[in-house]
């Protein structure tokens, strides 16, 4: 049989593992700094191929469907949106990490 | 000798004869579809017989089940809140299928079914379908306004395209992060190894120095473990801010 007095120790403890357990939140999963570089690195590449490949893409359709010439033209502008888009991308990507980080620090 | 680091990448069928013909195209039973039967097998055993026992005390196996299973409810809770936990059964198979893939890939003789593009990017492109679907379902066509930055019209006119852009850059650099972090790491291993079978045959003193390329493999090997395991956590953290986009448009939840 517990007595009255185990039983209220064990509520504590069961209390505690609670409390702990909440607190945890966030996995602890730290960036290290080769990864926050990769990322950056896949957001700004990766964003302007797509910029410089749907350019490439609208020409190519302006050409066939529609008999315009439009090379360069459109490559040239989504390039450059591609690029700030990379950038808007990096961006979010380092408000993600400051955000995790910051989170870390509390 | 001839030693190309990239023939680990190699897909091979493993039967002379295709599996099953699709619209005339010959479908075969490859080393990858072998190795990803492999990692599927291996969850299900490993996520099934460790908690099958279901003890209050855990044993070794059940708590790293119980782990694992903890580790991608806190990722979610802590990203997605509350409601995103519907997308549990989803992530928690992401994470623990490209967990098991990275893993898997770095024991000797293995395939990595992770280091092939076709295989990150149709992964990445159920992620970003899965959002779409959930975007519109929640917020039917509310979730166009996902492109559209609170900014006055005149530079709205130049945000909109490129907010699109870098929408579709999203399962090109989900899927390239992953599928270079697999090749880069292993094409690195097998560049070393060669060194040390190049550096053991050349004789003399050369044949003493081939411990420095071994002894590098070694930090390497470390090293892959860490980005295993990374490169799962990033891969399913990422799917958990996409969807909360599209759950929670815009609000920070």
């Amino acid at each position: 049989m517990p007595s009255p007095d185990d039983l209220k120790r064990l509520g504590e403890r069961i209390g505690e593992a609670e409390r702990q357990r909440a607190q945890r939140g966030k996995p602890p999963a730290p960036p290290t700094s080769l990864g926050i570089a990769a990322r950056f690195g896949t957001e700004l590449v990766v964003a302007i191929l797509v910029g410089a490949g749907l350019g490439w893409g609208i020409d190519w359709a302006f050409g066939h469907w529609l008999h315009l010439q439009t090379r360069p033209w459109g490559m040239v502008v989504m390039f450059v949106l591609g690029a700030a888009a990379g950038i808007r991308n990096v961006m979010g990507a380092a408000r993600e990490i400051n955000a995790e980080m910051a989170s870390k620090e509390k | 000798m001839a030693m190309n680091p990239m023939e680990q990448f190699e897909v091979k069928p493993l039967f002379q004869h295709p599996l099953l013909n699709i619209a005339g195209h010959d479908i075969y039973f490859t080393n990858q579809a072998l190795f990803m039967c492999v990692v599927v097998a291996a969850i299900s055993l490993f996520l099934t017989l460790t908690v099958s026992k279901n003890r209050l005390v855990p044993t070794r196996g059940q708590s790293m089940a119980e782990l694992s299973y903890e580790f991608v409810a806190n990722m979610i809770h802590s990203t997605m809140g509350e409601d995103g936990l519907a997308f549990f059964p989803f992530i928690f198979t992401l994470f623990m299928f490209v967990l098991f893939c990275n893993f898997f890939g770095l024991v000797p003789w293995t395939f990595t079914v992770t280091s092939q593009i076709a295989v990150t990017f149709a992964l990445a492109c159920v992620v970003i379908l899965t959002m779409i679907v959930t975007g519109f379902m929640k917020h039917g066509l509310r979730f166009l306004t996902l492109f559209v930055p609170k900014a006055p019209w005149y530079l709205a006119l130049f945000l909109v395209p490129i907010e699109v852009i870098s929408f579709l850059t999203r399962p090109i650099s989900l899927s390239v992060r992953l599928f270079a972090n697999m090749l880069a790491g292993h094409t690195l291993l097998a560049v070393f190894a060669s060194f040390v079978i190049l550096l053991g045959a050349a004789g003399g003193v050369l044949s003493v120095l081939s411990i420095a390329p071994l002894l590098l493999i070694v930090a390497i090997f470390a090293l892959e473990m860490l980005v295993a395991f990374l490169q799962a956590y990033v891969f399913a953290i990422l799917t958990c801010i996409y969807l909360n986009e599209a759950l929670h448009l815009h609000d920070q939840h």
